[in-house]
């Protein structure tokens, strides 16, 4: 771990020249690239994830952290060998119907792509038969569902019961969250889930995956 | 760190702050003003300090009784006040007993108001009642042309004997032909009629004519054309004002304001939007609600002029636009979710016995134009108020601060809207120890002599943070170094007198800061503000300045060129302008450029009440300006994110 700590901390501060200089040190070292990735990025993002969950950063640190990720996977990606990336799990995410909140679902999906999830984003204003009919064709592991007015949480059970009609509830592990939605609520309607915050989020579905 | 940016202090007293050379100065300065509270009905006036009870309510128009004019002799303007008060005067130890003197009770001719006070007086007493509300602000100048005008009538002799005349012209005929060319069309509705023999021969063929359009209400008493007023009313989801407006000279008679009662069904739009949708009966419980606090605002309104219902025969209300569907009983559900459609826009004018408000039969509400779901008629009458529709050159912004943010800017050229969903943090609600603007609430916060201090509406211990004292507070933190720009709560690493480290408290991973200890408080537990609150203010803040910084785009225009800004809202009252840039919720302005526009809504519905002109002016707007749904654009979230940090350089 320590290996890539300058690495991990530049990350976490969102220092893009730097993390860039950094992880093309790791890649000129022979480092491994799985291990660059693992220990170095998703580590230094499971940080980041920590620290929105303690209050200790917000918004625009979190998004520069996330931007710095992507900058540093630029330089890693070409040099993936073929079946080298081990996703951790596949994900789609949208807004629920009626709600046009993009932000804190933006989040979300940027942190999932952090912690290494393959992301779906479906946008906002995503209809149940939409959230069914990409479920069916990407075969996601985790169908996650945002909501930020309580006027539209209802079109999150109704998302749920659509998945439940199409006969693909079962294959997927639904979590939720947004500004109303509570964990009490996610056992009401059924969902397997809850992510109060970005950070929560993605360790949830980290348990949802068995890996933590 | 971010520190480094922010210049030290120079003995700088956050309560005096400098501004440049040349600029007008702001708030502060100024004559001293304090909070009179007067109970039961939760009243509240802000006087100038050193006035006597008496004096402060007399500008308001209150009775208290009484009958020696405040010269301290009758003894009967008694109040109790409930906040501690010095010791009574000689007058009051001769006028009343010691037992009375003891429970706080003095009289109001003779009590200074030198801070903050809170006093009962006997219901039975209740002539008048009014509740603190900014009436200053500035009103452009309006040519009156009331909606419903009276007119003297007087029908010629030779008329009246009828059967000897040679025309047999009936009543209205006859009212009619006095009246050319102006009226030949004259209708008058069934009760007018109804009414009209017996009202023609009480006043011996000469009286006032009320008139609506081409419609005769009623047909009056001649010394009914002095008793000539007209009701507004600003339907807020929080409060409802209601104003009594003498249509002769355009003055204000009386205010009375109340808490919207629908508040126990939740503080915000979408709430209520949630019930009406989810409750078969929910419309009419809403409407109903309503309807019993206008009709009970409108009866202390009357009590004030001496008048009654029937007098009343126009009433101009504005609200938001759920508020306003809720009025008309039309149900507002569309508004909830995309693309939040409400049912109409248009403005309207209905009959007030349709919507269950109590006037004349005949008397007419308008209900002022929208332009989207959440674009309502407030912000319409703000936009009235604020001269801006007349405006050729300048360029106005105007910023409608309460739960929704609702700005505007441009002139008659142009004017672009929107609506930034600023949360309820702004209104102290989402906030741990926040609260709305009442007693107990820190309205106000400084650092002087290296001491933070503050003010508490009602003078008593602090129960909690509203909306201006949380942006004072943050502006206040974020200049002693113990917030940082990104929002950190965080021990300062500068030294020097306006550093509150000793006030930083750890809690669970991150720091709060303590306002007010248990002993302080008025509730006997401590008041933090917490590094959630500072995000929850992040948010509030970072939406509104994004939702200028749009606008401003759209226009083309940058902060230089905006030439007044506007503030108005439950928060934009009374939010410290200095404190407002601080925290980035509005872009560095020459603070001389900024002014409050007190009640602007109420306002702008007035100036519709008494000029025709006015109402053709708001209709004309809801048409004219330009609406950007700002959920829907893409570049939203870009400026959002841009403006949840707090401004690096300090102002002061």
């Amino acid at each position: 771990m320590s290996e890539f700590k300058a690495l991990i901390e530049a990350v976490t501060k969102g220092d893009i020249s730097k993390a860039v200089a950094e992880t093309q040190k790791a890649i000129d070292a022979g480092g491994f690239i799985q291990a660059i990735i693992d220990e170095g990025l998703i580590a230094a993002m499971d940080e980041v994830g920590d620290n929105f969950s303690k209050g200790t950063i917000f918004v625009p640190q979190m998004l520069r952290s996330a931007k710095t990720m992507q900058e540093c996977m630029k330089l890693l990606e070409p040099l993936l060998k073929e079946g080298d990336t081990s996703s951790k799990g596949k994900v789609i995410i949208g807004t629920v119907k009626g709600d046009l909140h993009d932000i804190g679902k933006n989040l979300v999906a940027m942190m999932m792509e952090g912690a290494g999830f393959t992301v779906t984003d479906l946008g906002v204003d995503v209809s149940p038969e939409k959230f069914v009919q990409k479920a069916q064709e990407v075969e996601p592991d985790i169908v996650a569902i945002s909501a930020l007015l309580s006027t539209t949480m209802p079109a999150m059970p109704q998302t749920i019961e659509a998945l439940q009609k199409a006969g693909i509830r079962d294959k997927v592990k639904v979590i939720i969250g947004g500004a109303p939605v509570t964990a009490k609520y996610a056992q009401e309607i059924k969902a397997d889930s809850y992510g109060a915050d970005a950070g929560s989020a993605v360790t949830e579905a980290k348990k949802l995956m068995g890996i933590s | 760190m971010e520190n480094s940016d922010i210049k030290e202090p120079q003995g700088t007293k956050l309560g005096k702050r400098k501004l440049p050379l040349g600029s007008p100065q702001v708030r502060k300065t100024r004559t001293r003003y304090v909070w009179l509270n007067v109970l039961p009905d939760d009243l509240w006036l802000k006087v100038r300090e050193g006035e006597t009870i008496s004096e402060a309510i007399h500008d308001e128009n209150i009775e208290l009784g009484g009958d020696c004019g405040g010269l301290g002799k009758c003894g009967k303007c008694r109040v109790k006040v409930l906040s501690s008060v010095g010791p009574p005067t000689v007058v009051e130890e001769e006028l009343l007993s010691e037992d009375e003197l003891q429970q706080g009770i003095r009289l109001a001719c003779r009590t200074i108001v030198d801070k903050d006070l809170v006093i009962h007086r006997d219901e039975a007493d209740f002539e008048t009642e009014y509740f603190q509300i900014l009436k200053t602000g500035h009103r452009p100048l309006v040519h009156p042309d009331p909606l419903v005008t009276k007119r003297l009538v007087t029908l010629p002799l030779d008329f009246q004997e009828d059967s000897l005349s040679s025309e047999w012209l009936s009543d209205l005929d006859r009212i009619k032909l006095v009246m050319l060319p102006e009226y030949k069309d004259l209708i008058a509705p069934l009760n007018c009629l109804r009414s009209l023999p017996r009202m023609l021969k009480e006043t011996s063929f000469s009286g006032a004519a009320v008139l609506h359009q081409n419609f005769m209400l009623a047909w009056q008493k001649q010394e009914e054309l002095g008793c000539y007023y007209g009701l507004v009313f600003d339907l807020g989801t929080c409060t409802l004002v209601g104003k009594l407006i003498n249509l002769l000279d355009g003055s204000e008679t009386a205010v009375v304001s109340c808490l919207n009662s629908q508040m126990r069904y939740g503080s915000n739009v979408i709430s209520r939007l949630q019930y009406v949708k989810e409750h078969p009966h929910g419309l009419e419980s809403f409407h109903d609600l309503m309807m019993k606090d206008i009709n009970r605002i409108t009866k202390r309104l009357f009590k004030a002029a001496n008048i009654g219902p029937e007098d009343i025969f126009i009433a101009v209300a504005a609200g938001n636009t759920t508020m306003q569907h809720l009025l008309l009983s039309i149900d507002p559900s569309g508004i909830a979710e995309a693309p939040f459609s409400p049912v109409l826009t248009d403005g309207l004018v209905v009959r007030a016995r349709e919507v269950d408000l109590l006037l004349h039969p005949e008397a007419l509400l308008y209900v002022m134009p929208t332009k989207s779901g959440y674009v309502g008629g407030d912000l319409i009458s703000v936009i009235l108020a604020s001269g801006a529709a007349e405006q050729d050159d300048d360029i106005i912004l105007g910023l409608d601060l309460g739960t929704n943010g609702e700005i505007f800017l441009g002139n008659r050229k142009r004017l672009v809207t929107c609506s930034a969903a600023a949360g309820p943090a702004l209104e102290g609600a989402a906030i741990s120890n926040g609260m709305i603007a009442k007693a107990g609430a820190i309205e106000d916060v400084y650092i002087e002599d290296g001491e933070l201090r503050y003010q508490i509406i009602g003078n008593i211990k602090p129960k909690g943070l509203c909306g201006s004292g949380l942006v004072d507070l943050v502006a206040a933190l974020l200049h002693s170094g113990n917030i940082s720009y990104q929002g950190l709560i965080q021990r300062s690493r500068k030294s020097g007198p306006n550093v509150q480290n000793e006030k930083i408290v750890k809690h669970a991973g991150t720091y709060n800061f303590l306002v007010a200890t248990s002993e302080e408080s008025y509730n006997q537990r401590p008041i933090y503000l917490t590094q959630k609150d500072v995000r929850e203010l992040q948010l509030a803040k970072g939406a509104v300045a994004a939702g200028i910084s749009m606008l401003m785009e759209e226009m083309g225009i940058r902060t230089d060129d905006i030439a007044h800004v506007y503030l108005a809202g439950a928060l934009g009252n009374y939010v410290d302008v200095m404190s407002a840039m601080r925290i980035g919720l509005i872009p560095d302005f020459d603070p001389g450029i900024v002014s409050s526009l007190g009640n602007a809504a109420s306002t702008g519905a007035s100036m519709v009440l008494l000029s025709k002109n006015y109402w053709q002016m708001a209709n004309n707007l809801s048409d004219f300006i330009e609406h950007i749904e700002l959920s829907s654009r893409l570049d939203f979230n870009q400026y959002f994110v841009e403006h949840i940090d707090f401004p690096k350089a300090n102002l002061w």
